[in-house]
């Protein structure tokens, strides 16, 4: 039978930020998720201490709880955490370490464990330097003691590290390349983005009408999924990714780049989310997911799914939308788990791809003409088929795209009847 | 909503003084990006420091009639809390959030960074250096 892992949690305020209880509350929903009992929240205000981050008084307090680890909220330094162990003899972890612990129970396809591996790595790589570092102060040299042993750890490191990131480099080809075929075949692709646990992979599983695991925690979603969708006329490619959470260090964001141009990629975001948060925090989560989007330069434009307003009033739905005004564009009330506004979505993901034109196309009455005549009906919406010295055919499509179907044919002219 | 993004460069010692050129940018924004830019000022600057007056002052100068919510860097502003960067400046101000404010900042930082290397060359050409204002302490 697997253990219960222990664990403590610990939290420095800053005495010149406002207090944010929800943080604490993000630390053991994380801790939870990792498969931590939590035997206890310990917070301090204080400003940071260089040598264990929080008053030696206080790690001692959580020590003498005798955990497996100490899991504090804010990074830890090398340094801090050599201290830690030292003095304490208990292993000291922080908020990043946590959730890529999570990360790695999670990641169960080949790519999310090399992005797991390459994350671990970039984070390691500056502890593993210090703390051999910091051995060596007290090291005298052996037998042809030149210290060359330690040196070599830190660089098998960045020699795995660019191993992976090479085998990465081909996933993310191969990705791309599975995209363009994607958008080759007329498909609009619209992303799933947002903070972890905001209800992404609800949404995906009642709009694709599938059943990809959607729980109630934390990174449920590692590993990129799409699914096709027909909204109105028109079909789309869905894609429920990773979620997003605050202060996400850049090295994670580098890390699962391959995962994350499929947000980057999009033509459509869906941003979702969770509006039962309290009002700040809400605001807060957003500011992050902007973050995040801005740091993985997706300029994509946005639906804000406002999601769980089964959990809150009508006029506490409005009033909180009208307090992320500022942050939200698009917005769309929808309860995913009740089924709630999932029309309106689709009519505002309509409304917001790129517009569909008509186009009047004439074709050769030939074997050639009518290959033609079958790419289009894979790709675009044929309307009217008139057949006779040549095919007229009247169809609904993006231009790029009918355009590339008819490849070497005459390039297709605007209906009259055309729209946008 | 209406923003004027203020981003300075220069805030590094050249020969024991700071040169700096103030960049700030008008801009109607969404959330999503920008929708219309509205006007770009630059204020160039000579100071002997880059403390908070002088940092203040130079923003000052650089909003001044220039209508909307003030952005600006956190470390512009050595990272003070929103409320306190409001009660000196005067007006409102907020860091920047969305993805539409960060592109205001960004362009902001792309018109600073420009201002200066031009102001740095009329410098070594010795034609603007004279127009250049001194300030600070």
């Amino acid at each position: 039978m697997k253990r219960e892992k222990a664990a403590v949690l610990l939290f420095r305020e800053d005495p010149r930020d406002e207090p944010h209880p929800e943080k604490m509350i993000e630390l053991r929903g994380l801790a939870e998720a990792a498969g931590y009992r939590v035997l206890a929240e310990i917070s301090q205000r204080r400003g940071r201490d260089r040598r264990f981050q929080l008053g030696r008084g206080k790690i001692a307090e959580a020590a003498s709880f005798s955990p497996e680890k100490l899991i504090f909220n804010e990074p830890l330094s090398p340094g801090q955490i050599f201290n830690i162990t030292k003095e304490f003899e208990v292993q000291a972890i922080d908020r990043f370490n946590l959730i890529l612990e999570i990360f790695a129970s999670r990641a169960s396809t080949r790519e999310a464990k090399l992005q797991v591996e390459l994350a671990r790595l970039s984070y390691e790589a500056p502890f593993v330097r210090t703390i051999e570092s910091l051995k060596k102060l007290s090291e005298r040299p052996g037998y042809r003691g030149s210290g060359s042993y330690d040196v070599s750890m830190y660089r098998d490191i960045k020699g795995r590290m660019a191993k992976i990131r090479a085998e990465l480099k081909s996933v993310e080809e191969t990705g791309e390349r599975r995209r363009e075929r994607r958008r080759e075949l007329g498909f609009d692709l619209v992303a799933l983005a947002g903070y972890t646990n905001a209800g992404k992979s609800t949404l995906f599983n009642r709009l694709a009408e599938e059943c990809v695991t959607a729980k109630d925690q934390p990174f449920t979603t590692l590993s990129p999924t799409t699914r096709a969708v027909a909204a109105k006329d028109r079909r789309f490619l869905l894609t429920d990714t990773v979620g997003f959470i605050d202060d996400l260090p850049l090295f994670l964001i580098k890390a699962f780049r391959s995962t994350l141009a499929e947000i980057v990629e999009a033509d459509l975001v869906l941003l979702v989310v969770d509006l039962s948060d309290p009002p700040e925090v809400l605001r807060e989560k957003l500011a992050s997911c902007h973050q995040t989007l801005w740091d993985c330069s997706c300029y994509a434009p946005i639906v804000s799914v406002l999601n769980k307003v089964d959990r809150i009033s009508p006029e506490d739905a409005q009033e909180r939308c009208e307090m992320i005004r500022d942050l939200a564009p698009s917005p769309v009330f929808i309860s995913a788990r009740e089924g709630h506004g999932l029309a309106d979505l689709l009519d505002m993901i309509d409304e917001k791809l790129p517009a569909l034109e008509e186009f009047k196309v004439l074709l050769p009455s030939s074997e050639e003409g009518m290959g033609q005549l079958s790419r289009l009906y894979e790709v675009a919406e044929p309307i009217e088929v008139k057949y006779g010295k040549e095919i007229e055919v009247l169809l609904r499509g993006r231009r790029e795209i009918v355009a590339r179907a008819l490849k070497g044919a005459e390039r297709p002219e605007r209906s009259p009847l055309a729209k946008g | 909503m209406d923003v004027v993004a203020v981003d300075i460069s220069g805030r590094h010692s050249v020969g024991g003084r700071y040169i700096m050129v103030s960049a700030s940018v008008a801009a109607k924004i969404s959330p999503e990006g920008i929708e219309r830019t509205k006007r770009i000022r630059l204020v160039p600057r000579v100071a002997e420091s880059v403390e908070m007056e002088v940092v203040i002052g130079l923003i000052e100068d650089s909003v001044r009639g220039l209508s909307g919510v003030v952005l600006a860097e956190k470390g512009d502003l050595y990272n003070l809390e929103r409320w306190r960067v409001e009660s000196i400046l005067g007006r409102e101000f907020k860091y920047p959030e969305s993805r539409g404010e960060r592109r205001a900042m960004e362009l902001a930082h792309h018109a600073s960074f420009a201002g200066r290397k031009l102001v740095l060359r009329l410098m070594e050409e010795g034609l603007g250096g004279g127009s250049l204002k001194a300030g600070g302490a």
